[in-house]
């Protein structure tokens, strides 16, 4: 069934998205390497303690790290093979993080003592949400919130609705647009397992209206599984969580809450198809899409990588770069992270690999503000982001917090438009930080 | 003349009269207040620093003339002031060995490279909230001098992209320690004379790849110390702060990268190769 | 009521103390760094301009005004000894109402600490009462004269604050850093202020 939205969040930009670069070429198997690099803490939340050593032999989908809590997720084996070195690689983050390598024997072979499920609607909520917790998934859509976290809302939260998210407002991205075009039932199966673990009837899944392709296959397949096709306007940042909730249900998430405050559980359509494959098929999460796009790249496009890969063997799938680009992405140009070393690897939440051009990223040099309000009428949390920006600019953090910087998405539409080139989402995240460590230097638990 | 006396007798006459009720008000309404509070925050540097980890300086005073705090809590007097306050209020002044910050890295822009091209806010938390910084060693000095703002009392100085602190203005009251991102400040006592100026864990070669001043764990210095004197920790060399090392130590050692060394010398080394740079 | 409507608009806007009279001036550059000090020396400026004004039309209206008949040197008036004998009523007022609120409000003596003592000597305050007495505006008048001064005080006060704590987030030239910058922003808004010059 075909919905349109109920209602439209205030601001937004419309960046020009680029999608075409690499929307029209189907997800490709990507080939077995020789090593991977798996990176122990893949989630928000404790991290996992690892259960394997150097030398021992690993099937493929064989836990080599188990939770360290409840809010943590398991870590698998993406490939059959023995354990190499266990040592600190570059993380997306800029920082070194411990990992696993683990060396390929070829043969790919499965072993990840987790039994498909195929009789899932009469299998009790509970066995299924510890599947999920057991596969390793996590938000796929960049967070990289452990799943089964998210579907285990607190008794007093009355939770009545899931959405899917399937906006890919991210400029260049098409990872999820490829997946919802040739993986439509798992996604929608996916959803109504993640139905059945809350126990809910309303399932949506919210599109932008720039795929109609998409939507359309979506809605074919649609019936049997009662979920309802959500068209929405395109805007960035319509992905966002509190504005995907808007759009499709009209339901405003309360200042400083969560979506479940708002009786809402959004998830990625990547995690739904990941939950498919982990309860019909066994698989838990070792490979995911990942668009590998931007103007230098020879042959854009998505490839079904696994996680552990680094990212140069990805972009040489993709037949490499035709000139030197200025910088290296993970994730869509709006809210990913620059990368300083091409040795990190794939991860659970790698959306993207972008590269782009020199001219595309000129450096500019932050200018005073001089208040045009552009920045104001383009964010989507109605915060007055250039003022802010002032505050913290002269460590004026409380200022900041009574002006609720603290709700911020980060989603950088504010930076997109700035004509002073003010780096203000930089601003606001240092002010973040500033307060938290503030916060917890204040009560200590 | 006669107007003048009436005038004079008008005015002496009202303002005896107002004097008086201002007197009886005062003595009818008086509250008691400690005078000494004022006395006493008059004696206190007036920083507000918050060092002795009350609200300021006024707030510290009223704390001392309740008996509640030592005057040598307070890091930023002299220890002559710390004496006059205890004198003054006739309780003693507390113990304590005054202690001043140390930023414990020695990778300036010559000898430590940059692994990407930073262009975002000037501030260490910042910067290292994207991509953890750019410098390319991952535990040194950002040198975007955000502790160099957080000192009360200036004694911080970026010297060739390194925050270096003149131990004889800081006073130890520590609001640089938590800003630092890369927990590079540490507070030793002011008498130590040697410091090890690199903080990374890593290996020596991995450190020695990013920064040629780092300690690469050499153990030379922990040889030619005294027992317990300079402690390894993994790769990394430590100064004992409980058991300090002499200045001596620096000679005989002859440090391979020079990291070892005094905080003096550690100033002019460093002013040396900005003038180079 | 037209009076009334007359002195409130003129004491607050047409003929503000600080931005058209110039009075006050100390304050209004010395505690105006921060909005929540300007508030509290606004407060204590109405607090004290409003007691003032009552008690010096009150003197004024029955001792200073009043001829007095003298034996030997005829009738004389004492309005030569206005200023003096305001300075003295107004200190000692403000004296006895800091010895009161330390007694009986500590929470509002805390709040207005420092600035009751420091009005004591303000050319606003006893500009005000003499302005009270050239006008020869009734006690009534008087005091709602001065309470809307000192609102009109409160308004330059707080409106200069609220500038000033935006220029220290600006990028000013070097030598125009800290009071310069200051001065002139004064200057602009008490250009600002004559628009309001022939209201009333």
């Amino acid at each position: 069934m075909e919905e349109v939205q109920k209602k439209k969040f205030t601001g937004g930009i419309h960046p020009k998205d680029n999608k075409e670069l690499s929307s029209g070429s189907a997800i490709q198997n990507a080939p077995l390497f020789e090593k991977y690099h798996v990176i122990l803490c893949q989630h928000i939340g404790a991290p996992p303690k690892l259960v394997v050593k150097t030398g021992d032999t690993v099937k493929k989908g064989q836990m080599i790290a188990e939770p360290g809590g409840f809010v943590s997720a398991p870590v698998h084996s993406p490939t059959s093979g023995t354990i190499g070195k266990i040592f600190d690689v570059p993380g997306p983050s800029g920082v070194n993080q411990e990992a696993v390598e683990i060396i390929a024997d070829g043969q790919d072979e499965w072993g990840s003592g987790l039994d498909p499920i195929p009789d899932w609607q009469n299998t009790a909520p509970e066995v299924l949400k510890e599947r999920i917790a057991k596969a390793g998934i996590v938000g796929m859509g960049g967070a990289a919130f452990p799943t089964h976290v998210k579907l285990s809302p607190p008794p007093a939260k009355k939770i009545d609705t899931l959405i899917l998210n399937g906006a890919e407002c991210e400029p260049y991205l098409t990872a999820d647009h490829r997946l919802m075009l040739e993986r439509p039932e798992a996604i929608l199966e996916g959803a109504s397992i993640m139905a059945r673990v809350l126990g809910i009837k309303n399932v949506y899944i919210g599109i932008e209206s720039n795929k109609p392709d998409a939507i359309a296959g979506l809605n074919a397949k649609s019936e049997p599984y009662k979920v309802n096709v959500v068209t929405l306007k395109v805007r960035y940042p319509q992905g966002g969580e509190k504005q995907l909730i808007y759009a499709v249900t009209g339901r405003k998430v309360p200042q400083g809450m969560l979506p479940m405050d708002a009786g809402c559980v959004v998830q990625n359509v990547g995690t739904a198809a990941a939950i498919y494959d982990a309860v019909t098929q066994g698989r838990p999460l070792v490979e995911r899409v990942t668009t590998v796009t931007g103007e230098p790249v020879v042959n854009p496009g998505n490839w079904l990588v696994r996680i552990g890969t680094p990212i140069a063997d990805v972009i040489r799938l993709a037949g490499g770069v035709s000139r030197t680009p200025g910088k290296v992405i993970l994730g869509g140009p709006m809210m990913g992270f620059a990368q300083k070393s091409l040795e990190v690897p794939v991860m659970k939440n790698t959306s993207g690999i972008l590269l782009l051009d020199q001219v595309d990223t000129v450096q500019f040099t932050s200018q005073p503000c001089i208040r045009c309000g552009k920045c104001i009428d383009n964010c989507p949390m109605d915060l007055l982001c250039g003022t802010i920006s002032c505050f913290i600019e002269n460590e004026k953090f409380d200022k900041a917090e009574e002006l609720h910087v603290m709700d911020c998405l980060e989603c950088g539409a504010c930076a997109y438009d700035c004509p002073a080139h003010r780096p203000l989402v930089q601003h606001v995240r240092r002010a973040k930080a500033e307060i938290r460590a503030r916060k917890a230097k204040q009560n200590p638990k | 003349m006669g107007t003048a006396l009436i005038a004079l007798v008008l005015l002496a006459v009202t303002g005896a009269a107002l004097g008086v009720i201002i007197g009886l008000a005062g003595k009818f309404f008086a509250v008691k207040t400690d005078p000494r509070i004022e006395q006493v925050t008059e004696m206190l540097p007036g920083a507000n620093c918050g060092g002795c980890g009350r609200a300021g300086c006024a707030d510290f005073a009223k704390a001392l003339c309740a008996g509640e705090a030592a005057p040598a809590a307070c890091p930023a007097s002299s220890p002559e002031a710390v004496e006059q306050i205890a004198a003054f209020l006739g309780i003693s002044a507390g113990g304590g060995e005054k202690k001043v910050a140390v930023v414990l890295c020695g990778g300036d822009k010559t000898h430590a490279g940059q692994a990407a091209h930073y262009n975002g806010v000037s501030d260490c938390v910042s910067a290292s909230l994207i991509g953890g910084g750019a410098k390319g060693c991952t535990f040194g000095c950002l040198g975007l001098a955000s502790c160099v703002r957080a000192c009360p009392f200036n004694a911080i100085e970026l010297v060739n992209g390194l925050a270096i602190v003149h131990n004889e203005i800081c006073t130890g009251c520590g609001n640089c320690v938590d800003k630092c991102p890369r927990k590079l400040i540490k507070l030793v006592p002011k008498t130590s004379e040697v410091h090890v100026y690199c903080s990374s864990p890593e290996k020596g070669p991995t450190k020695k790849k990013v920064c040629s001043a780092a300690c690469i764990g050499c153990r030379k210095c922990a040889k030619n110390a005294e027992e317990g004197q300079v402690e390894m920790q993994g790769f990394l060399a430590r100064v004992n702060y409980n058991n300090p090392p002499s200045a001596g130590l620096v000679e005989a050692t002859g440090c391979p990268t020079g990291c070892l060394r005094t905080p003096e010398e550690h100033y002019r080394q460093e002013t040396a190769t900005q003038e180079v740079a | 009521m037209h009076d009334y409507l007359q002195v409130t608009v003129g004491a607050v806007l047409v003929y503000n103390f600080v931005l058209s009279r110039f009075l006050g001036i100390c304050p209004f550059l010395g505690v105006s760094k921060r909005i929540d000090t300007a508030l509290g020396m606004s407060g204590a400026v109405i607090f004290v301009m409003t007691l003032a004004s009552m008690a010096t039309a009150a003197v004024f209206h029955l001792v200073l005004s009043k001829p007095v008949e003298i034996a030997g040197l005829g009738t004389i008036k004492l309005e030569f000894l206005q200023i003096l004998l305001f300075i003295l009523i107004i200190a000692a007022l403000v004296q006895l109402v800091e010895i009161m609120l330390q007694k009986f409000s500590p929470p509002l003596y805390n709040a207005l600490g420092i600035y009751l003592p420091l009005i004591t000597t303000n050319c606003a305050v006893l500009g005000v009462a003499t302005i009270n007495a050239q006008a020869t505006y009734s006690v009534w008048l008087s005091t709602i004269n001065g309470f809307f001064s000192g609102v009109g005080f409160a308004v330059a006060l707080v409106l200069f604050a609220s500038l000033r704590e935006r220029l220290e987030m600006a990028k000013v030239p070097k030598p125009f850093e800290g009071m310069a910058i200051a001065l002139i922003t004064a200057g602009i808004l008490a250009m600002a202020f004559m628009g309001f010059s022939g209201l009333c």
